[in-house]
Formats: structure tokens, sequence, C-alpha cells
């Protein structure tokens, strides 16, 4: 048995293992045709494809549980809740931002290694305050509370750096 | 009993119109009708749940492991017929440009 096919029986037993209960019958029926499969890789692609439907179904079973019960329940969000919503998802695309700048950064570290040497150590920094300040002033009319949860972001993460780099 | 029919979903349902009333396997659909897995398991599983497909594992000899069989039932029967034909000229139509693009792309 080669390497594809192990890995391919492993990934499909996985699957078996982890597939909620309503799915766990077709993740067996997947894993049981792996032995009646012609060729290594074929049977990878099987084992792959496989995988990818039963997280589908879980995904829609999940989905449909989720309708089910909040179904006539009045779960409205009220104004609060969407205001931290809003604010929760303003911090995460800020530290978004962050990580997108240092990739950035050490992109053009690797690309050029004249510019590794000429940027000072808080390029990133600059970068991805440079974005949440130009983000949040966009959504600012429109997306208030995530415009708020960037720029606290923001303030809380330059000041951090500020700090840390003042006591060095 | 609704079962959007997209393409793929005509090209089971014309797998299984083959000996209808014979149970068939997943991987011999698969390669009758050309889908791969990712694309056959959802449309069985949607047909199952829309009870259009009976599913029974197989009790083969002992030590071999069983395998899942598939087989219409009467109101898959039903609805293959009426649905399958319907799509023919589409069909006939999408196999004319698969084949198109085969010979240009190789």
């Amino acid at each position: 048995m080669g390497t594809p096919r192990t890995l391919a029986g492993k990934l499909l037993r996985a699957v078996v293992l982890l597939a909620p209960a309503e799915s766990r019958d077709w993740a067996n029926a997947m894993l049981r045709e792996l032995d009646f499969i012609e060729g290594e890789w074929a049977a990878l692609f099987w084992a792959l494809g496989s995988a990818t439907a039963i997280f589908r179904h879980a995904g829609r079973n999940w989905r449909k549980w989720f309708q089910k019960n909040t179904r006539g329940q009045e779960v409205v969000m009220n104004g609060m809740m969407k205001k931290i919503v809003g604010f929760v998802v303003g911090m995460l695309v800020a530290l978004a931002f962050a990580f997108v700048a240092i990739g950035l950064v050490r992109l053009a570290d690797y690309l050029s290694p004249a510019i590794a040497q000429a940027h000072i150590d808080w390029t990133h920094v600059l970068i991805a305050e440079i974005f949440a300040i130009v983000a949040a002033t966009l959504l600012w009319r429109k997306r208030t509370s995530v415009s708020i949860g960037i720029m606290v972001f923001a303030i809380v993460g330059g000041a951090h750096v500020a700090i840390h780099y003042a006591m060095r | 009993m609704k079962l959007r029919l997209s393409p793929q979903t005509v090209l089971v349902l014309e797998a299984f119109l083959h000996h209808p009333e014979q149970w068939k396997y997943g991987y011999d659909i698969s390669r009758n009708s050309g889908l791969k897995s990712g694309t056959l398991y959802p449309i069985l599983m949607r047909m199952a749940e829309r009870k259009l497909l009976e599913t029974s594992w197989e009790t083969g000899e002992p030590g071999k492991p069983p395998r899942h069989m598939y087989r219409f039932t009467p109101d898959g029967l039903r609805f293959a017929r009426a649905n399958a034909s319907l799509n023919a000229p589409g069909r006939a139509v999408q196999v004319a440009f698969d084949r198109m693009r085969d010979e240009v792309w190789g």
C-alpha cells in the first residue's frame, strides 16, 4: 500500500471519528469504498472529496439545527448586542491589519535586502496604524461600532509599542 | 420533494436509472457518472434525506468489510423518470460542450 492510499485511509478514518452522528454512516460508507478504488492517487482524491462532503453535510445540519432552535424565540439582536459585535469585529479587523503589515514587511525584506537594512524596527506597526486610521475613517459613518473597535485596537497597540520602545 | 436538478444530479439520476432495481455502490456510481466523491455524496445524501433513495449495508462474507449500497425508492424512481428525461436536451448540449472543450484544451 503506497503513501497516498495510506494517507487517504488515515484521513477517512479520522473523518469517521470526528463526524457528527448523523454523518458518520456516510463517512463510513466512503471509507469502505476506498478498498475498491484503483490507483493510489485516485484513492487520495476520493478521500479528500469525501472529507469535504462530510464537512459540508455536517455544516448544513448545524445550520438547520441553529435555524430550528432560534426560530420563533424572538432572538432579535438588540442595538447593544449589535454594537458589541461590531466593536469585536473592528478589533479583529485591526488585528488582521497587524498580521498583514507584518507579512508585507517580511515580504519586502525577502524580495530586497536593501529594504531590510533600510527600514526601521517598527515599520510594520506604522503600516498597521495607517491601515487602521484609513479603515476607521472610511467606516465611521456607516459602521461606527466597527470603526471604534479598530481605533481602540490601534490606540492600545500603538501605545503598547511606544511604551515598549521607550523602555528599551 | 424538492431536489435541485443540477446537471450533476441528473447524471446521478441517470446512473440509477440503469437497472433501477439493483443496489449500487458509491464508487460504481462515481465511475459511471464521472462525478468525484465530493460532488456525488452530497447528492446521494440529499436524495436519501428526501426519501428518493434507500440505503443499506451489504451483508457480505464474514471478515469482509460491508459496503454501503443505494437504490431508488418507488418515489425516487418516479421522480427520476419524470426529470432525467426532461433534462436530456440540456445534457446533450453540455456533453457536446465538454467534448469540444476537451478537444480544444486536451
